[in-house]
């Protein structure tokens, strides 16, 4: 355990009941007691978004696909990290160098309308999903929604894990601080294999 | 006509060596950037990627089409490819990552500093293969010491041949992935040591030590790494005797009648307008192609090229994903910050170098470097299939695991085949003719990485890794960014252009430091290797005036 992880874990004991039994029975598996300290809050770009490039429609699949690809459970999901919206802003600022990337998004969402998956029941969406993104379990499948799913994957998993809620909130991300030493490795057992 | 004793052309290391070096001597210097100064503390302040419009990609298109090899963070202090294109042959991709800045690239290197050794420098006399440099380590060691003394160098002593140790300061620890690959390379028999970085881990010269932030490649915000601006600069304006010029174009070295250089013409960047300055001595200092780019252009078939060599032997090390997964034994264990510093295990070359050592399929060495831990984006987690919860936890699981070995500098071959001339057509923002790049692999290149290649799988299975992706191929040529060669040196005036000084066999008062000089590439990081030689070149330059030689 470094210094930094055993602050850490002091920080979230002193906030529960019986602390000194929490901290007795702590182990490194032990985990976010608190959040990086030196992440500053995520501007607020998205708050009210109207979409730019995406139909009312096409949009409504988006924020729905995005929202099953990473879902809020025990931490943060794309809906909390505004996903949607930053997609819809960033192909809508394809237009200028990169028009290819819109034409492929359009045909990505036109495909989800041809399966109509924006009025489907969550199952029917997930059970959809669980077709589309066949090829990526086993290559000799093939799907015709795949291109579709791996678009929509990437970008929301670009958007997710680069917002703060992916970042600080689910990863826990503890770089960009401003230290006197780095840490390093503390472990004697990971001095042999 | 302005005059000067010296002119120096460029900004990055070497240029702002040789700047302080001879400002510091008592000469009067031109300093000359074909780039802007730009607001420093300004512009690098640890974004976060949800800071960034674009998070770190730029607008769809923009970077790739107008600033290849950069970041949203950092391409403010790169190129702009619409005012300064390059051309290469179909099929023979080169990518050059260059900056116009003043600072040039030290502002986002990586700061990896190694020794070269005699297995490099006499290469040729081991293996039959090429020419050796006309230097040997005994003669460079001094420099090294010095340079690294003044640029400070985290690090720790190996205490082998191949990989000679020297001044410096305390290592940056290991994080968990390195420790664990370090035991795995011990057990297999391979060295390991943190890598070697210009990046203080105690205050020296005025400068701070690092605070780990990790935002390196996109300019460090205190100068704890090395760059000429919070490095070099300071001591040479504090002689008085600098005169920067920033925005400055050089086009042409001028020469006399005597075929003397007598200053540089270079073109204003903002009006366009033609200047002249004259010195005694000009060192171009403008990176290793930039030079010998203007040294073509100043003079029909070349200046100081009577012996016919100017452009020929471009190199670039040979780079390569190598190999990625994650370590089981970090899987699902706490989240530490592990990418603070900057990658780090280095594994010194250790092929080729006698007895059982050498290879029965390819001549000269390459080195590795492995790390892991939590990186600022999960790469990983493109490659994992699957969507929901269940993905969630799994890339978590796997997020202080993640691990890497890839290729950090493999002995490119010197060849007369890969070459730069000038573009006939094509030419940049100012009406300077654009470099034309020939460069292609050869066969003992291919077979060089083949051996990386197992080594790494070797290593990653010695950690009990477990591969997500494995690269077995070669990147493309420049990818290294390790470009040298074209001007190289040697003993023998018709075989080379300069002599062991980074001086011109044919013009005694025209220096060129840098790659450019580079015999062999090695299997070290150039950076530190042509500190040395620009130190030791601008010693011969001053002695040279003195005595009256130049």
């Amino acid at each position: 355990m470094t210094r930094r992880d055993a602050g850490r874990m002091i920080l979230g004991a002193a906030t529960v009941a019986g602390g000194s039994e929490f901290l007795a029975g702590a182990t490194e598996q032990q985990k976010r007691p608190s959040e990086n300290q030196f992440a500053p809050p995520a501007p607020d770009r998205f708050k009210n978004y109207q979409p730019q490039f995406f139909s009312a429609e096409e949009f409504h699949i988006l924020d729905a696909f995005t929202d099953l690809l990473i879902p809020a459970d025990e931490t943060p999901g794309a809906r909390d990290a505004h996903v949607a919206p930053f997609i819809d802003f960033v192909v809508n600022a394809a237009a200028e160098y990169e028009p290819g990337m819109q034409k492929k998004w359009r045909r990505a969402m036109a495909w989800l309308q041809t399966q109509n998956f924006g009025s489907l029941s969550k199952d029917r969406q997930l059970a959809l999903m669980r077709e589309m993104s066949q090829p990526e379990h086993d290559r000799q499948k093939k799907h015709p929604g795949f291109f579709a799913y791996r678009l929509i994957k990437e970008m929301t998993l670009h958007a997710f894990y680069t917002s703060r809620e992916g970042l600080i909130g689910d990863l826990d991300y503890q770089g960009m601080a401003y230290l006197t030493h780095f840490p390093g490795c503390t472990h004697p057992e990971h001095h042999r294999v | 006509m302005k005059q000067f004793d010296v002119i120096v052309v460029g900004s990055g290391a070497t240029g702002g060596w040789a700047c302080m070096a001879l400002a510091e001597a008592g000469f009067k210097v031109a300093l000359l950037e074909a780039g802007s100064r730009i607001d420093w503390r300004k512009e690098f302040h640890h974004d976060w990627p949800y800071e960034a419009p674009f998070r770190g990609s730029g607008k769809p298109g923009y970077l790739r089409k107008f600033f290849p090899g950069a970041s949203e963070y950092n391409y403010k202090i790169m190129i702009d490819a619409r005012e300064n294109p390059y051309t290469t042959a179909p099929g023979e991709p080169f990518r050059w990552i260059r900056s116009r800045i003043l600072g040039g690239r030290t502002l986002h290197w990586a700061r990896a500093s190694d020794r070269m050794s005699d297995f490099e420098f006499k290469a040729a006399t081991r293996d039959g293969y090429g020419e050796d440099w006309p230097i040997s380590y005994r003669e460079i060691a001094p420099y090294y010491d010095r340079v690294e003394r003044f640029i400070g160098v985290s690090a720790a002593p190996a205490g082998l041949p191949q990989f000679p140790d020297g001044s410096f300061l305390p290592p940056m620890p290991l994080n968990c992935a390195e420790t664990i690959f370090q035991a795995a390379a011990k057990q297999i028999g391979i060295p390991a040591t943190p890598r070697r970085l210009a990046q203080l881990t105690r205050p020296l010269h005025g400068r701070p030590s690092c605070h780990y932030c990790g935002n390196c490649v996109d300019g460090c915000d205190v100068g704890a790494m090395f760059n000429t601006v919070d490095s070099t600069l300071p001591p040479a304006l504090k002689t008085g005797n600098v005169t920067l010029m920033c925005d400055s174009v050089v086009s042409h070295v001028l020469v006399n009648d005597e075929h003397r250089a007598r200053g540089v013409r270079y073109v204003e960047r903002y009006t366009g307008r033609s200047v002249e300055i004259g010195a005694k001595v000009v060192v171009l200092a403008g990176s290793s192609l930039e030079n010998t780019r203007l040294m073509l252009n100043s003079e029909h078939g070349g200046l100081a090229n009577s012996s016919g060599v100017l452009g020929q032997y471009l190199m670039d090390q040979i780079a390569g994903a190598g190999v990625t997964g994650y370590l089981p034994v970090l899987k699902g264990g706490p989240v530490r910050d592990d990418d603070g510093k900057a990658d780090g295990l280095y594994i010194p070359n250790f092929v080729n170098i006698g007895g059982r050592t050498n290879s029965k399929n390819f001549i000269r060495g390459f080195a590795m470097s492995a790390s892991g831990g939590c990186q600022r984006f999960p790469g990983y987690a493109r490659a994992m299939p699957g969507f929901g919860s269940d993905f969630k936890r799994q890339v978590r699981n796997l997020y202080p695991s993640y691990a890497r070995v890839w290729l950090s500098g493999g002995e490119m071959l010197a060849r007369k085949e890969n070459f730069v001339d000038l573009d006939p057509v094509v030419r940049d923002k100012w009406g300077v003719p654009a470099l034309r790049i020939h460069c292609t692999h050869c066969d003992n290149d291919r077979k060089l990485y083949e051996g990386f290649f197992e080594h790494a799988k070797e290593l990653f299975h010695a950690a009990h890794g477990e591969v997500l992706h494995a690269e077995p191929h070669l990147a493309i040529p420049g990818s290294m960014i390790h470009e040298v060669g074209t001007c190289r040196m040697g003993s023998d005036a018709k075989k080379s252009v300069l002599n062991s000084y980074c001086q011109t066999h044919d013009i005694s008062n025209l220096f060129v430091f840098g790659g450019g000089c580079f015999v062999t590439t090695g299997d070290k990081h150039p950076t530190l290797t042509m500190l040395a030689l620009a130190a030791r070149g601008c010693d011969h330059l001053v002695e040279s005036v003195r005595r009256g030689a130049i």
